[in-house]
């Protein structure tokens, strides 16, 4: 029974090598199960033997199954635990085969020289032989050959263990050795007739041959699991290479097979289910990539490395397609040949944005600069070749200070560096003048906008380059004409006003010139006409009052707006002002500085002639800066709550100040001080000042000139 | 300073009544006779036909201006010289004024002696003027007793023909021509060609 079984799992294990010739430890298992059967078998005859030369007989035929044994066991030891010194098994096999040609060479077998007798002794309730006689001394021979098996598989169970297999070692290696030590021990006993029981070395044997059964059904079983498991795996893999709009693909050489996932076809331009071929791909793809395409797998299959390639196909309608390819080249099962595992991608609508973006940078109206994290130059537009007279490939690559003026080399990585660390868009060179280098080494003003860009992990920063020298220019043709557009504006109302002012006077002042000469002329006469004299003197008062009357009525003109008291905030006043002045401030270096705290009263005044004045005295504190060096220009209008309900405002210059003399008359109408003045502003002022009720004056010291006013709050009497 | 000043009245022109006052004032202390108008009008109406003088008038006047009344005058039987006075100059119209003749052209506020020379020079500048005018008068009435044939002529002598062509043309014997020109000489008073030309021209001075 237990031979059949063994049988059984032999046939099992025979087939299993049939389908596979590589499973070797089948065919080995097969025969150690095999020569187990015969040994179960020759014992059986043994003890079954009626006569000394049947027991001889029957011992004989057992040696040659358990060398069978012995021997496949080595092999499957060899085979399945993949280690081991083959010098040692073969020594094994040797000393097996030498014992077995002393049990075939000597008369009955190697385990006796002679057996006188057999003798019944009971075993499992039967009568069994046992057999007497005279021990062969090559019987050692044989135990020999069982010690270098043992010694075999300790030294290969132990490689396997050490190698991590340690279920194998324990199972196959240890049975073994149990089993081999076991046999030789009882095969001592028996021959020896030191115990008188029969051989029954097999059941041993038939427990090894179950563990090892037990073991490689193990193997197979898994075997079929990793196979399962592989081709799970293999389908989700097409199935994420699908969802993933990839195509998947190994291709063997030199058999040019390719095997692809379902996406790869269509993606190449192949039908479905078309068989692909490495050169059948490349009749699809562009001509023009055709070659580069070509050497890049050759040079991953000569240096088995990657690949990594970017083609077009064209479509069997025509249409073209970018595809991306990865590959890797790895040994392929057959000798000779070589697989490449690889993907493919449509990059179609990623090269079209690319290019679309290529061709947007390039149209670009202003300079743009890509600018990678280290701060060189990753690729510019035909702008800025223009503005920098660069070509791209000298940029590319290069720092982005090479289109920075030297002296600013120092302070400019700093800055990208800070806007790398926080980066977010924003236009530079507002407010600021900022240069920028040409190849030849002239500089010209420009304007440069900043954004961040990430693309994959890498920031890049885009620089929009701007040339702003005609923008600059314009605006500072437009600020002049501006300038000498009010000034001539100022002048001719002046000039209008004085050429006024002047007919008017003349009549008055030429009459009285005239009467007085008259006179003069009259009183050299003896006697002088009184009478007339008297009408002279007489007419000459009257001329003079008429004068005056003139300048009343030019005042009264120049005042004649009827006055429109309201309450006005003070700060919004001196804004107002401000805003108004800012940009002559701006063009003659003049910084501006207001200190009136928010919490004043308001005044009650008229705004326009309160304007007025407050013009008047910032320009005045203006114009008087203009030989004070550009950065001790400054000019501060200051507020605060002065005495008996009214508020001081302070016009404060750097000037050069005002003479102590001259102080006391420059509110006198036609004083100035100035090479160009009228004379006409501070009296002005004055007037409206008093006509609010308000006191007006100025002080000077070495630091320049204040002007103050003071105007009534608004509900003060 | 008084001087004795040429013959004539200043006729004073000007809006402005205290100066019109005062410069009639000075005038009259400086032995001139004055006559003052408030207006460029009031002025041509009230001028005599006749007399010696000048005009000063301010440039400016409301109505007719300074520079309308000197045309005025200067179209006038009277036509006095006109001294301008004006409270600002302008360049334009002093050159305008001045090239209509006009005696001078000073700013209000000029000095005295300024004034008076001015005022003197265009009395003495009228009375020479109206003398030649005299003159001319005069020279105009003797060539006036010339009869139709004796001024065709004379018109051919002061072209400068010879008797032979002055009778070719006429169609007159030559001898002829000679008794005419004695008979032009002893009317006119001359007592040559030469002289004869002179006459003329003082008679005549835009050439007829």
């Amino acid at each position: 029974m237990a031979a059949s079984a063994c049988l059984t799992l032999a046939a099992l294990h025979l087939l299993v090598w049939s389908r596979r010739r590589t499973a070797w430890a089948s065919l080995l298992f097969s025969l150690a199960s095999v020569g187990t059967a015969a040994l179960a078998g020759c014992e059986l005859w043994m003890m079954r033997s009626q006569t000394p030369a049947e027991y001889g007989m029957a011992l004989r035929w057992l040696m040659a199954a358990a060398w069978v044994v012995t021997v496949s066991l080595t092999g499957f030891a060899l085979v399945y635990l993949r280690a081991g010194r083959s010098w040692l098994a073969w020594t094994v096999v040797g000393a097996r085969t030498l014992t077995l040609l002393a049990d075939f060479g000597s008369a009955p077998n190697a385990a006796y020289l002679e057996i006188s007798s057999l003798r019944q002794v009971p075993f499992l309730g039967e009568a069994v032989s046992v057999a007497h006689g005279v021990p062969n001394p090559a019987m050692p021979f044989a135990q020999l050959g069982l010690l270098l098996f043992l010694a075999f598989i300790a030294d290969t169970s132990l490689s396997a263990w050490r190698r991590g297999d340690r279920r194998q070692a324990l199972i196959v290696g240890g049975g073994m050795i149990l089993v081999a030590t076991a046999g030789m021990i009882e095969s001592v006993l028996v021959f020896r007739e030191i115990v008188h029981r029969p051989f029954t070395a097999a059941p041993f044997y038939l427990a090894l041959v179950a563990a090892m059964a037990y073991q490689l059904s193990e193997d197979v079983l898994r075997a079929s699991r990793l196979s399962d498991d592989l081709r799970e795996r293999e389908q989700q893999v097409a199935l994420a290479a699908d969802a993933a709009d990839v195509g998947l693909w190994v291709w063997t050489t030199p058999q040019d097979t390719v095997w692809g996932t379902e996406k790869l076809n269509p993606m190449l331009g192949f039908a479905p289910g078309e068989p692909i071929s490495g050169e059948a791909f490349l009749t699809r793809v562009h001509p023009e990539d055709r070659a580069p395409t070509r050497q890049a797998l050759r040079r991953a299959l000569d240096e088995k490395s990657d690949y990594s390639t970017e083609y077009r196909v064209v479509l069997p309608d025509g249409r073209q397609r970018w595809i991306a390819t990865r590959g890797r080249v790895e040994k392929a099962e057959k000798r000779g040949s070589l697989r490449m595992l690889g993907v493919c991608m449509d990059i179609t609508h990623r090269k079209q944005a690319e290019e679309q973006f290529h061709l947007v940078v390039e149209a670009a109206p202003s300079g743009v600069v890509l600018m990678n994290p280290e701060g060189r130059v990753v690729l510019v537009n035909r702008e800025t070749e223009r503005l920098f007279g660069y070509t791209r490939d000298e940029l590319t690559g290069q720092p982005v200070d090479v289109l920075v003026p030297e002296r600013f080399r120092g302070d400019h990585p700093g800055y990208h560096a800070g806007f790398l660390a926080a980066p977010q868009a924003r236009a530079m060179g507002l407010g600021k003048e900022l240069l920028a280098r040409r190849k030849d080494g002239t500089e010209f003003a420009c304007e440069i906008g900043l954004s961040p860009i990430e693309r994959g992990n890498e920031s890049l920063v885009l620089l929009a380059v701007v040339d702003v020298t005609a923008r600059k220019r314009d605006q500072a043709e437009m600020l002049r004409l501006r300038d000498a557009l009010a000034h001539a504006g100022r002048v001719s109302t002046m000039a209008q006003l004085a050429s006024g002012l002047a007919h008017e006077l003349n009549q008055p002042l030429a009459a009285i010139l005239r009467n007085a000469e008259a006179a003069e002329l009259l009183l050299q006469k003896s006697p002088p006409d009184l009478v007339e004299l008297r009408a002279i003197l007489a007419d000459i008062c009257k001329d003079d009052h008429r004068a005056g009357g003139v300048i009343d009525h030019m005042r009264a003109i120049l005042t004649r707006r009827a006055q429109e008291h309201v309450e006005l905030d003070v700060a919004e006043l001196v804004d107002d002002v401000l805003v108004l002045v800012q940009p002559d401030a701006a063009s003659r270096k003049v910084r501006l500085g207001v200190e009136v705290p928010e919490s004043l009263p308001p005044v009650r005044g008229d705004r326009v002639q309160l304007q007025q004045v407050l013009l008047n005295l910032v320009l005045n504190g203006i114009d008087a800066m203009a030989d004070v060096p550009a950065e001790q220009r400054r000019l501060v209008v200051r507020a605060r709550p002065a005495s008996a309900g009214t508020i001081e405002v302070a016009i404060a210059d750097a000037g050069p100040g005002v003479a102590a003399a001259k102080l006391e008359r420059l509110f006198e109408p036609f004083f100035t001080t100035k090479p160009n003045g009228m004379g006409l502003g501070l009296p002005i002022s004055a007037r409206i000042i008093q006509a609010h009720g308000g006191r007006i004056w100025a002080e000077s010291s070495a630091a320049g000139a204040t002007f103050y006013f003071t105007v009534p709050v608004s509900g003060a009497a | 300073m008084t001087k004795a000043s040429p013959e004539g009245t200043v006729f004073v022109v000007d809006d402005d009544a205290s100066f019109r006052t005062s410069v009639s004032r000075l005038l009259r202390a400086a032995g001139h006779q004055v006559q003052a108008f408030a207006s460029a009008s009031d002025l041509l109406q009230g001028l005599p036909a006749t007399g010696p003088g000048c005009v000063v008038a301010d440039l400016q006047m409301p109505g007719m201006s300074g520079l309308e009344l000197q045309a005025a005058l200067a179209e006038s039987g009277n036509p006095l010289p006109v001294l301008f006075l004006t409270g600002q100059g302008d360049i334009p119209t002093s050159v305008t004024a001045m090239r209509l003749g006009a005696e001078d052209f000073l700013t209000k506020l000029a000095p005295k002696k300024v004034l008076l020379e001015a005022v003197s020079r265009a009395l003495a500048r009228d009375a020479r003027e109206r003398a030649e005018r005299a003159r001319g008068q005069a020279a105009r009435a003797r060539f006036e007793t010339l009869t139709e044939r004796e001024r065709e002529v004379l018109e051919h002598v002061l072209r400068g023909q010879l008797n032979k062509q002055i009778a070719g043309d006429l169609g007159i014997h030559e001898r002829t021509v000679k008794l005419h020109r004695t008979a032009i000489t002893n009317k006119v008073g001359v007592q040559s060609v030469a002289e004869l030309t002179q006459l003329w021209l003082l008679a005549f001075p835009k050439g007829q």
